[in-house]
């Protein structure tokens, strides 16, 4: 008897448990699903999409931006080029009216925002906080090129890119530094040997192959897919700027030491005409620009920025040079508007074109064309073989 | 048929059959233990997979809601996971847990070495004498300090007291005696000699050697002692060798709240010693200020160059005035230090600012000047769009309102191409000439000492023709020279924005100091405003001094204007008085009324087309050099300008010494 109370309650406890158990089990089950399914069933039908993981890691970030003060804008190539497409209708839509994410949702490896430096004031414990809301998160830093130009400084370090990852997508923050000359600097994203280089497909970045420049650009507001984001007021324009970015920083140390060898000439004259052919120099690129013609340095101009980092100061004038396919007939008017008048004009549009102006004190501008053959390029009559391409080199735009 | 067998006996049968396996069954569950104790088990493991599952849920659920939270509130669980990314800390298993040390004192010689490196060695002649302090951490047995007390001098003990009794508890202390360091080493020093465990050093005499190695409140691990024998020879060298045994990381350090200030803190406090109660283990000063922000900050984006050396104790109460300065912007502030040294460097971490670290370029004057324009270049660099910088350097104080003042008066450079610079330092702005906040005064000498520099001023005119390395000029008097200054003026308050405490410098001693520095007016008022800031402007401004002028009242020539009867005892009143000035440079009478005034009399300051202004007796007091001022015009013709003799002895005597 005794014995069969013991089993009986065995028995009982043994169910019991498993009653208990099956009950936990179902309960288990109900919770998850209706975890999971919680941004679907709360808006079924009205949102689409918005569960992706790339949605969701610009959330984040945007949210984290937001609460902590961070001036970003999105500069994201593939997303910029969708919204400017849709600008007219995204500027319409009001607030959260958004039935389909058609924009973060779009599937690829990063989003790529921009970061103001000289507007963000708590940089510190900005990083902590990221990775505590389950952000991954690499920090690139290096010195600041600021300084390169001057002898012997050598400074705190500054942040050049931030990658944030969350889960397989990855927030690109690529922070843009203030340069003198009025446009913003990034630097180039380079791996230093501790770092782990399967951390995210470093090859599919967007930006960091090389350091880049671009124009300040004014910025709006937009609510993307229910998220409001900073973007270039003219998309468009920034999207063209992207694969003309590429800056070259000049060499500052060769120039030193050309300069301990050579001595710098810092003759009033000298002083004088630097600063006449800078303005003037100033003065053509802002003509040039405005015309959207693509220009370079050339000749006495690109030898000075190269070898030493300035104006030479006995080149006497300020030399361009323009694609003779970029030619436009309203240069000449154009430069003349600016306060240039042409003094001479050589050759013709089909053969050796070159345009003198006359700069103020003295300072002549000669704008030479180049033409293209198959092998080799060649301007002004001399035929001049350049095997590599020019890229506006930072003194244009000091 | 044949069911008369199977009719009566089927049920018996069945039944028993049943029975008999209902039996067995319970024969066998009561009999076989084994399998009873399977059930049990079988049971039990249920009830642990139940519990388990039950652990799962919970788990699963506080992560749920914790992730659903962590959108609203980041900062969750952010101390937990500081901690987690400390790095580890060595425990114990460093190479070596003990430092041999060595300490040397002797008449011209000391040294002191830890583990064979020489931390310290002076046998450089007439410098140096007194008590050398050295500072080590218990724990890894860094240098963090490094001091020499002068107690053969008066007052160097005192200081060696404040000094020592900064030091936390457990540090490293050894001290060494080159020359003679007993003569001024008074009762109070004695006494924390011996509180610190040393026998000789309350007892120290005239010429003694002594050579000393202690823990700070805990044991004495090494002493030694000469006497001198007769007052005109020094005790016999002596030279200590003794083991320090090296404590764990957990002794050496405070428990602060794990923050990021305290992080920085903590960085500071293992590194360096004698800043007193910033690495104080309980209740540490702040180091974060947060002053109240300025309405309307003119200077918010106006970047801000502190211009340092290797007097880090001076910077650290220099950054300390300057984020404590209403409308203080951290973030545009760089700190740029001349040299590699890393004390400076910690200090400005501490605060975490951005510190800029310069090669020297040549020596003297010419260094500090080289590091001047890197320092003003890289300032406009690093700022691409600023139109200002501010100029600071590492031994003054800033004033409350030091923002305040210069958010008031920037718009004057931008709209008055006269001006050179805004400055905050009055050089006739003493305790007993300096009286209004309020008030602006224009002039033609450019007084340093926390100014305002124009960018295009900087660029276009300073950088080019800056002095070259091999010129030994300073950079402040090059500056006021004609071919720089251009005629152009600098605008100044009577009470001075800020406060030059440093008595250590290239130019600079205690009895400089002492005489032109100490007595100098610093506003503590918070919030002035400034008055009547546009008539400032160059034209607005001689339309104000004529005003200023015609209802001052003429004082009594026939008196000495070096006897205090000079200004009547009024209050509020203007008063002007009139000075031989033959020619634009002839400051023979102002200098010889300067220095009666107790004002600064070195070279010209402060004066505005052969005028000066300043306050005597709580009156406006204006001195015009006649006939070379303009405003000799206003003098009646019945007076007779004052003139005052150079003593014949100070003839020839050099005139001018720099400000540093």
């Amino acid at each position: 008897m005794n014995r069969i109370n013991k089993n009986v309650i065995l028995a009982l406890l043994t169910l019991t448990s498993s009653a208990f158990l099956l009950f936990q089990l179902y309960y288990y089950k109900h919770y998850l699903s209706a975890k999971n399914g919680a941004g679907l069933s709360k808006s079924k039908g009205s949102r689409i999409g918005f569960d992706s993981i790339q949605w969701r890691a610009v959330k984040k970030f945007i949210m984290l931006t937001s609460s902590q003060n961070v001036p970003v804008f999105l500069i994201d190539p593939l997303i910029l080029e969708l919204i400017n497409k849709n600008l007219e209708q995204l500027k319409n839509t009001s607030h959260g009216s958004t039935s389909e994410c058609n924009f973060f949702c779009v599937p690829r490896d990063f989003t790529a925002f921009a970061l103001q430096y000289h507007l963000w004031k708590n940089e510190e414990g900005w990083f902590r906080i990221a990775e505590n809301m389950g952000f991954q998160c690499l920090k690139i830093e290096s010195k600041d090129p600021r300084l390169d130009g001057i002898d012997s400084l050598s400074g705190t370090e500054i942040p050049l890119h931030y990658i944030c990852k969350l889960a397989t997508h990855a927030i690109h923050v690529v922070v843009f530094h203030e340069r003198s000359g009025n446009y913003l600097w990034h630097g180039h994203l380079r791996l230093k040997g501790h770092m782990d280089r399967k951390f995210v497909p470093f090859r599919k970045l967007q930006f960091g192959r090389y350091p880049g420049a671009f124009d300040r650009p004014e910025l709006q507001q937009v609510t993307v897919d229910g998220l409001e984001v900073l973007i270039p007021k003219d998309p468009m324009h920034f999207l063209e700027e992207i694969p003309h970015s590429r800056f070259i920083e000049c060499r500052y140390k060769e120039a030193r030491a050309f300069f301990q060898q050579y001595l710098d000439d810092s003759t009033v004259e000298a002083v004088t005409f630097r600063k006449s052919a800078k303005e003037l120099l100033q003065l053509a690129a802002k003509t040039l620009k405005q015309l959207g013609v693509r220009f370079w340095l050339s000749s006495g101009t690109c030898l000075g920025w190269y070898r030493q980092c300035s104006i030479i100061p006995y080149s006497k004038d300020v030399d361009l040079g323009i694609f003779i396919q970029d030619y436009r007939s309203n240069i000449i008017s154009a430069f003349q508007d600016a306060g240039l008048p042409l003094k001479h004009k050589f050759g013709k549009v089909e053969d050796s074109l070159e345009l003198s102006f006359q700069g103020k004190d003295d300072v002549k501008l000669d704008i030479f064309f180049f033409y293209e053959e198959t092998d080799h390029m060649w301007n002004g009559g001399t035929q001049a073989k350049t095997g590599k391409k020019f890229k506006v080199p930072v003194t244009s735009k000091q | 048929m044949d069911d008369w067998k199977a009719s009566p006996l089927a049920k018996p049968f069945g039944a028993r059959k049943k029975r008999s396996w209902y039996l067995t069954w319970k024969y066998k569950l009561t009999n076989q233990r084994a399998l009873r104790r399977f059930c049990q088990t079988g049971a039990v493991l249920f009830l642990l997979v139940t519990v388990i599952v039950n652990i799962k849920l919970i788990l699963d659920t506080r992560r749920a809601i914790s992730e659903a939270n962590e959108d609203l509130e980041p900062e969750q669980d952010y101390d937990e996971a500081l901690g987690r990314l400390e790095p580890p800390r060595r425990r114990g298993g460093g190479p070596r847990r003990v430092l041999d040390v060595e300490v040397y004192s002797s008449r011209s010689k000391v040294y002191v070495a830890v583990d064979g490196t020489t931390v310290l060695e002076d046998e450089a002649r007439e410098q140096g004498r007194g008590i050398h302090v050295i500072v080590l951490n218990q724990a890894t047995g860094h240098v963090m300090a490094k001091r020499v007390f002068d107690t053969y001098s008066p007052h160097e003990d005192e200081a060696m007291v404040l000094f020592l009794n900064m030091v936390a508890p457990g540090r490293v202390l050894i001290c060494t005696v080159k020359d003679e360091g007993s003569f001024h080493l008074k009762d109070t020093a004695k006494a924390l000699l011996r509180s610190l465990g040393s026998q000789a050093g309350p007892a120290l005499g005239w010429r003694d050697t002594w050579a000393f190695v202690g823990r700070k409140g805990g044991p004495v691990l090494g002493e030694k002692h000469s006497k001198s024998p007769a007052l005109s020879s020094w005790g016999d060298p002596v030279l200590l060798k003794t083991d320090v045994p090296l404590s764990s990381a957990e002794e050496a350090e405070c428990h602060w709240a794990d923050t990021e200030l305290n992080r920085r803190r903590r960085r500071f406090c293992s590194k360096v010693e004698g800043y007193g109660s910033v690495c104080s283990c309980k209740d540490p000063t702040p180091i974060e200020f947060s002053p109240d922000p300025l309405p309307d900050n003119k200077v918010l984006n106006v970047p801000v160059a502190v211009i340092a050396g290797n007097r880090p104790n001076y910077l650290y109460r220099m950054l300390r005035s300057l984020l404590s300065a209403q409308g203080v912007s951290p973030q545009m502030i760089t700190v740029f230090i001349d040299g590699y040294y890393e004390e400076p460097m910690d200090v400005v971490a501490l605060f975490g600012l951005r510190g800029i670290q310069h090669t020297p370029i040549s020596i003297k004057n010419a260094r500090v000047s080289q590091h001047y324009k890197a320092s003003l270049t890289a300032t406009f660099n690093l700022f691409p769009e600023a139109k200002f910088a501010v100029v600071l350097e590492e031994d003054l104080d800033i004033a409350v309102d030091f923002f305040s003042f210069l958010s008031q008066s920037i718009h004057l450079l931008e709209e008055d191409d006269s001006l050179y610079c805004i400055s905050a330092w009055n050089d006739q702005g003493y305790e007993h000439t300096a009286e209004d906040p309020a008030l602006l005064y224009r002039v033609e000498t450019m007084p340093g000492l926390g100014w305002v520099l124009r960018r295009s001023l900087y660029k276009e005119e300073l950088e080019p023709k800056w002095p070259t390395p091999e010129k030994l000029w300073d950079w402040d008097m090059w500056m006021r020279m004609p071919e720089q200054r251009r005629g152009r003026e600098c605008i100044i308050p009577d009470v001075s924005r800020s406060y030059h405490f440093g008595i250590v410098g290239l130019n600079m001693n205690g009895y400089f100091h002492e005489a032109y520095f100490k007595k100098h007016k610093f506003n503590t008022v918070p919030g002035v405003q400034l008055r009547n800031v546009d008539s400032l402007k160059k034209d607005a401004y001689e339309v104000e001094v004529h005003r200023l002028l015609s209802e001052a009242e003429v004082l009594d020539h026939s008196k000495n204007p070096c006897e205090d009867s000079f200004l009547p005892d009024t209050e509020g009143h203007t008063y002007v008085a009139f000075i031989r000035m033959e020619k634009d440079d002839d400051f023979t009478t102002w200098t010889q009324l300067a220095k009666c005034l107790r004002i600064w009399d070195l070279d010209v300051r402060g004066n505005h087309r052969g005028l000066w202004r300043l306050f005597r007796k709580k009156n406006h007091f204006l001195v015009v050099g006649v006939p070379a001022s303009p405003y000799s015009v206003k003098k009646p013709p019945s007076i007779t300008p004052i003139f005052l003799e150079p003593p014949p002895k100070e003839e020839g005597a050099p005139g001018a010494a720099e400000q540093t």
